[in-house]
Order: C-alpha cells, then sequence, then structure tokens
C-alpha cells in the first residue's frame, strides 16, 4: 500500500503522469480511443464526436472560470464567432478548411480579449453580466450583418477534404477530432505548469495578492480570455466543419449555460473535470431518452413523461452537485480511486 | 446427367420460392418514420399539438390499413428545441433505419439539411422558409404549408386588392414587424419587392426580443403612416403588439402570418384581436372541410375534438398525410420505400387534395413548394373565419 507519492528525482516531479496505475489508465484509455470506432455504429460515433467538440469547448471555458477565476456567459457567442469565421472563409473565400479552421481560432481569440477588456474593472456577477452582453451582442451581429453572414439563411459549408479523402464523415471526423482534443489537453496541462498559468491561478485565488507579487492583471487577464477563447472558437469551428452547416440556433444562450454546467459538473479547474463534464451533459439526454424508451413498453406513462423528467433532471443533477459535491465529478473520481487504493483500510 | 438437372431445377425451384418469400415478407414490413417534436421548450405550446396531430394520423392510419397494406412505425421524441438533441436523434433514427423524417422549428430543419441530402431522407417540418426551397442545398426538403415569403406577398395582395376597394387615393404604406432572428427576416425581402413593385412603401422593423411592450415600434409606425401591418412571429409578442397597438389608439390593419395567426393570439390578446386578419396555411376548425372528418371521428373516439386541440393538431394530421401519400405513391410505382425513391414518389404528387385543409399540394423534381396559395381569415366574435377566395403568392 502507499503511504503517500514521495518524488526522488526531477524527472519524476516534472512529469505528468507519475504513478504506475496513472500510466496504466492512461494506457488503456489511448487504447479504448484507438479501438473505438472500429466497433461503434454511426450513432455512437456521433455521438463521440460531439462529445470531442464538447471537450474541447469545456477545456476552453475551463481555463478561464476553473483556472483564471473569471466567469463568463459567453460561450455559446465565441463558439459562434469560430463557426462562422471558419464557415464564410471555406464557404465564400474557398479557405481550405484547416486554415479557416486556424484563423478562426485567432479571430476568437482576438474577440474574446476585447470582451475581456471590462473583466479588469469588473468581477463575479458583474462580469456575468457583460459575458451575456458578449452573447447577445456577438449573436445579434450574426443574424443580423446579412453581407456577411448571410442572415437569413443557414451557411453551408463544403465537405473538408484532406488528401482526397472526406474529413466530416462520422469515422473520419473521429481521428481528426480527438487527436485535437488530445492536442489540446496537452497544451492545456502544460500551460498550467508555465509561469502564464500560474499567473491565471494566482489571479484567480486573490488577484490584488497576484497584483502585489508582480503579475500584471490586465496582460494576464485578457491573455486568459484570448487563450480560453482560442479553444472555444476551435470547438465553434470544428461544429461547422463537422456538420457542414452553421446556423445560428446552434450557440444561443442554452449553449453558454450547458458549458457552464459542464465544467461545473465536471469539476472546476480540472482538466480530466472538462473530459467527465462534456461526456456527463452531453450522454445525459441521450440515456434519459433511451431509458424512456426502453420502458415504455412497461410503463406507457413514463413516453409522456420523460419529456419533463428529462429537463427537471438537468436543473436537479446541478443543484445535487452543488450541494454535495462542489468539486464536480473529477472530485467523485478521486474518491472511487482513493477508496479503492486504501482498501480494506480506508477511513 | 438427368438426375443432376432434376436436382439443380428443384434447387432453382426451391431458391425463385425462397426469393418470392423474401419480397412478400419485405413488402409487409412496417414503414419506419422518424420524427422530433418540442414537447419542453420554447415552442411547446405549438409543437405539442402538432406532435399529437401526427401521431393520431399513423394510428388512425395503420388502424385503416396503413400504407399499401404496411404499417407506419413512427418512432419520435422530445428534443427541447435544442440542435444537439435533435442531430442526436437523428442519427439514432437513421441508424435504426427510418426512410424519412419529421422536423419541427428552424432550428433543427436548417442544421439537419446537409445531413439529410446526404443521407437521401426526405424531410418534412413546420418551417417554411423560403431558402429550404433551395434544390441545389436542400434536395430532401419538402415543404407542406406555404413559404413565409409567399404568405407575406398574399398578405400584401389582399392589402392592395383592400386599400383600392376602400378608394384611397393616397400611396398605400405597408409595415412588416417580425420576429429579430431569421425566421423573422425570412419574408421581409419579397414582401418588399413587392409591394414597391406595385407603388406602395414598404417599412419593415424588428419586436426586440424579450420586449414588454411595443409602444416605440407602434409610434415609428405611426410615423410612417402604415395602413397595414403584417406580424411575422409567434403568438405571444403578437398578442402583446396587438394590445398595445389597441390601447395606443393604432388604427393600422393587422395581417398575421401563419405563426400567429391561431387560437393561442385570439386567447391571449382577446378583444384585441378581434379584426385581424390572418394568412393560414392549414384550416382552422371553426371552418369545417371535408378533410377534418376523419382527424375529428378519431379524436370524438378518444372524448376528444378538433376545437379542443387547435389547428396545429390538423397541420401536424396533414403534414404526415402527406408525407404518407408520397409513400404510397412510391409503393404504387412498384418501387420499395427507401429514402431517394420516396423523394421520387413525393416529386409525383400533383394537386393532391388535403380535403380543403390546404391548397393542393404539388411536388416536382424542380420545385419542392407545396402549394403557394391560401385562404384569408379574420378574427370574428374570437374565432377565425375564412373571409376570401385562395389568394395566390403568383409566379
Amino acid at each position: 500500500m502507499i503511504s503517500g507519492i514521495f518524488h526522488t528525482t526531477y524527472e519524476q516531479d516534472m512529469a505528468l503522469r507519475t504513478s504506475h496505475a496513472q500510466k496504466v489508465r492512461l494506457v488503456i484509455l489511448v487504447l479504448f480511443l484507438l479501438a473505438f470506432p472500429f466497433f461503434a455504429n454511426r450513432y455512437a460515433l456521433t455521438l463521440a464526436n460531439q462529445i470531442g467538440i464538447a471537450v474541447i469547448g469545456a477545456i476552453g471555458l475551463n481555463i478561464l472560470v476553473g483556472y483564471t477565476g473569471q466567469i463568463s456567459l459567453g460561450q455559446g457567442g465565441f463558439m459562434a464567432i469560430g463557426a462562422y469565421t471558419a464557415g464564410i472563409l471555406t464557404a465564400r473565400m474557398g479557405v481550405p478548411w484547416w486554415a479557416s479552421t486556424l484563423i478562426a481560432c485567432f479571430a476568437t481569440a482576438g474577440i474574446g480579449a476585447i470582451f475581456g477588456i471590462p473583466s479588469l474593472r469588473l468581477k463575479g456577477l458583474y462580469l456575468a453580466i457583460a459575458t451575456l452582453a458578449a452573447q447577445e451582442i456577438i449573436l445579434w451581429v450574426v443574424t443580423h450583418w446579412k453581407v456577411v453572414t448571410g442572415g437569413v439563411d443557414a451557411l453551408v459549408v463544403p465537405n473538408p477534404e484532406l488528401f482526397g479523402l472526406r474529413m466530416n464523415t462520422d469515422f473520419n471526423f473521429y481521428w481528426l477530432v480527438w487527436a485535437l482534443v488530445i492536442v489540446v489537453t496537452l497544451a492545456t496541462v502544460n500551460l498550467f505548469r508555465t509561469h502564464y498559468g500560474r499567473a491565471f491561478t494566482a489571479i484567480r485565488d486573490q488577484d490584488i495578492a497576484a497584483s502585489v507579487m508582480g503579475v500584471d492583471l490586465f496582460k494576464y487577464k485578457l491573455l486568459a480570455f484570448a487563450i480560453s477563447s482560442f479553444l472555444v472558437g476551435l470547438a465553434g469551428a470544428l461544429t461547422a466543419h463537422y456538420r457542414s452547416i452553421v446556423t445560428w440556433e446552434r450557440f444561443t444562450i442554452d449553449v453558454s449555460v450547458l458549458y457552464l454546467a459542464m465544467i461545473i459538473i465536471g469539476g472546476l479547474g480540472r482538466v480530466t473535470g472538462s473530459y467527465l463534464g462534456a461526456i456527463f451533459m452531453t450522454l445525459l439526454p441521450v440515456v434519459l431518452s433511451n431509458l424512456g424508451r426502453a420502458l415504455k413498453g412497461v410503463f406507457p406513462i413514463v413516453e409522456a413523461l420523460i419529456p419533463f423528467i428529462q429537463q427537471a433532471a438537468f436543473g436537479l443533477v446541478i443543484i445535487l452537485f452543488l450541494v454535495f459535491e462542489p468539486e464536480g465529478l473529477n472530485k467523485i473520481w478521486k474518491n472511487i480511486k482513493d477508496y479503492f487504493r486504501l482498501w480494506p483500510f480506508s477511513y | 446427367m438427368s438426375r443432376i438437372r432434376t436436382l439443380l431445377a428443384a434447387l432453382v425451384a426451391a431458391s425463385m420460392i425462397l426469393t418470392a418469400c423474401g419480397q412478400s415478407g419485405a413488402s409487409a414490413a412496417p414503414i419506419k418514420i422518424g420524427a422530433i417534436f418540442d414537447l419542453t421548450g420554447p415552442t411547446a405550446d405549438v409543437s405539442t399539438p402538432y406532435s399529437e396531430g401526427m401521431k393520431d394520423y399513423v394510428t388512425w392510419k395503420n388502424a385503416n390499413g396503413g400504407i399499401a397494406g404496411r404499417q407506419i412505425e413512427l418512432t419520435s421524441a422530445d428534443y427541447a428545441y435544442k440542435v444537439d438533441q435533435s442531430e442526436q436523434l437523428y442519427t439514432q433514427y437513421v441508424q435504426e433505419g427510418v426512410v424519412a423524417f419529421m422536423g419541427w422549428g428552424t432550428g433543427d430543419t436548417e442544421a439537419l439539411r446537409t445531413k439529410i441530402a446526404e443521407d437521401k431522407i426526405p424531410f418534412m417540418s413546420a418551417s417554411y422558409s423560403a431558402g429550404l426551397l433551395d434544390l441545389t442545398t436542400a434536395p430532401y426538403n419538402f415543404l407542406v404549408g406555404t413559404s413565409y415569403s409567399d404568405q407575406a406577398v398574399i398578405a400584401v395582395r389582399w392589402a392592395l386588392d383592400d386599400f383600392k376597394a376602400k378608394g384611397s387615393a393616397d400611396q398605400i404604406k405597408i409595415a412588416l414587424i417580425h420576429n429579430d432572428s431569421p425566421f423573422g427576416q425570412s419574408p421581409v425581402a419579397d414582401a418588399k419587392t413587392y409591394t414597391e413593385a406595385n407603388g406602395g412603401a414598404f417599412m419593415d422593423l424588428a419586436m426586440p426580443k424579450g420586449a414588454t411592450d411595443y409602444v416605440a415600434e407602434l409610434a415609428q409606425m405611426t410615423t410612417f403612416g402604415a395602413q397595414y401591418v403584417i406580424i411575422q412571429n409567434v403568438s405571444s409578442p403578437a398578442a402583446v403588439l396587438l394590445k398595445d397597438a389597441k390601447s395606443q389608439g393604432f388604427a393600422g390593419q393587422f395581417i398575421c402570418l401563419n405563426w400567429c395567426a391561431d387560437e393561442i393570439l385570439v386567447k391571449l390578446a382577446g378583444d384585441a384581436a378581434e379584426g385581424v386578419m390572418g394568412t393560414l396555411p392549414f384550416v382552422p376548425p371553426t371552418v369545417s372541410v371535408a378533410g377534418q372528418t376523419d382527424a375529428e371521428a378519431f379524436l370524438k373516439a378518444k372524448g376528444s375534438s378538433l376545437a379542443e386541440k387547435g389547428l396545429h393538431y390538423t397541420q401536424g394530421w396533414w403534414t404526415m398525410a402527406v408525407m404518407a401519400a408520397g409513400i404510397e405513391a412510391t409503393i404504387k410505382a412498384g418501387n420499395e420505400p427507401t429514402g431517394e425513391n420516396i423523394r421520387a414518389g413525393l416529386e409525383t404528387l400533383q394537386g393532391f387534395s388535403t380535403g380543403d385543409v390546404t391548397a393542393p399540394i404539388s411536388f416536382s423534381a424542380s420545385s419542392h413548394k407545396g402549394n403557394n396559395s391560401l385562404h384569408l381569415y379574420k378574427v370574428t366574435g374570437g374565432a377565425w373565419t375564412q373571409v376570401s377566395d385562395a389568394i395566390s403568392a403568383g409566379q
């Protein structure tokens, strides 16, 4: 039994995965991700792809909300910028999909930083309202700037191709999105081992103290907004290329709330939390609706009630998590690991 | 040698019988159709009766022999007007082998149209945006209801006639006030072109989201001098507008397009709805036509009535009926009802009668616009009454 984790070399200290069990779990996870598409049907692949996009978006939001402590209700709007930039560049100007995706990320990062400016003076609820305004302004522009966005009509985006291979079939897109998920994960995990990341957490924990220590609040807050929006823009651009159509109704305030729920339920300030939250919130309606279908034969009344149960469950889950496990699924996962690690002598 | 020949002949005969059995087995298999409804989201008030109409049509049709002897298997779920969930359900149903899909709103219809084209799944929904008629980007979308653009043009046509009949020498001024979204903006361009081509003045303005009153918008329309106001919005904001117009003494004639021309508007606006005109692509229960007989009888057996369910029930019933007619045409032409064949089957419908619930529905390989004409209705004594013959949007 392990009584603690002790690092005896600098290599050990710097490693992302320190224990043997962690490495084994990582290998199992990677093997699962590699094998999954060969066994999954199209429905399962669609869900996996939706989860992949959600993970990237949730990691992006978590950098801002969980790590830097700057609340944002503008997630939907920032995703819309990513999706529309990528969509317009590819559909109207014939920019290759990968280039338009990259430009979309930078464009979203830039606009995200602009909308982050109020964060220098506003905190907490006031910042929430300011970012809510960002959400509404962006969607208003998207639906009214007809010359650019098409306004009334949805924007149809040509299928992305790579070496003659169509990238947005469910099977091919799986590889693209999950490869990006891994890159984003590694980048984020490492970001919080650099002085930038540490400055972000210092701002979250106590911004005045951080400022006294020499952290330039102006620079780092905007940087947090930019980095976060970069990833959120990536999630938006991927949505555009995956579905080959961009519509404004995909990026409403509901989406902002959904992503906030993901990171709260998953665990604020933890990359694993973003994964767990994205998986949980994407699969919750799926599981409930399939459960309703399965129970339909046994209890016919369930079919009529299931939509309402689904709505109630969403709210209930958030409340229950806030009450019983504010640190989210990530903490529950840790508790489970601890339980088995200490078994049978858990205390 | 001859024995081998006999054996071979027997084998061939047996295999032919087996194939024949296989064929007859296949043709009795149920026809799977997927559907999504908004039962808990922002449009649940109108989607719920629509969903009931669709489900009841399937039950009724199955009880009456199904489509050419084959049963319809309708799989449906609530998606709460969430685009992501509409995609999940769509993929799941396609995976399960549905050959046609019934959507609901603008959100899901737009989001799914590239995938349905790819999967070759004929699609009908309650979104009548003219953008869905572009066969290059939406080759599998079919519009059963008159498009928003055509509705607006019909409203303008009626206004022009009405204005002429009143014998006024002034220029006609028409305002189009709409939901602040692509759904709302959809008919603006066509209505403007048509009005201006006929010598009228046109203005359009948005109804801000979440507004509690529209006094400012009414003031703008008064300054403009609008004699006719077309509303493209859902019932509750339209009712607020009508109430404000009444209290402000606004003199213009209101014309609701189909999403505010329903019983909910009359209920919410009360007296203020009196005299409002409406472009209704589907007949309301207050007017009785042959196409309502089956639905009425079906509901009566369940202890309900069309009057109780409202016109969105009829809308759901007949949207499903048109899809069923397309499938029936496919089977009658000797084709297996796959998505691609059903599309071809739907495209053979010419002047398909809905028993006067809508203008006859026609689709062709070059147009998926079901019809372009409808009757105008007026709220009289709290009920929608038919006031005109069918007016066409021309073209």
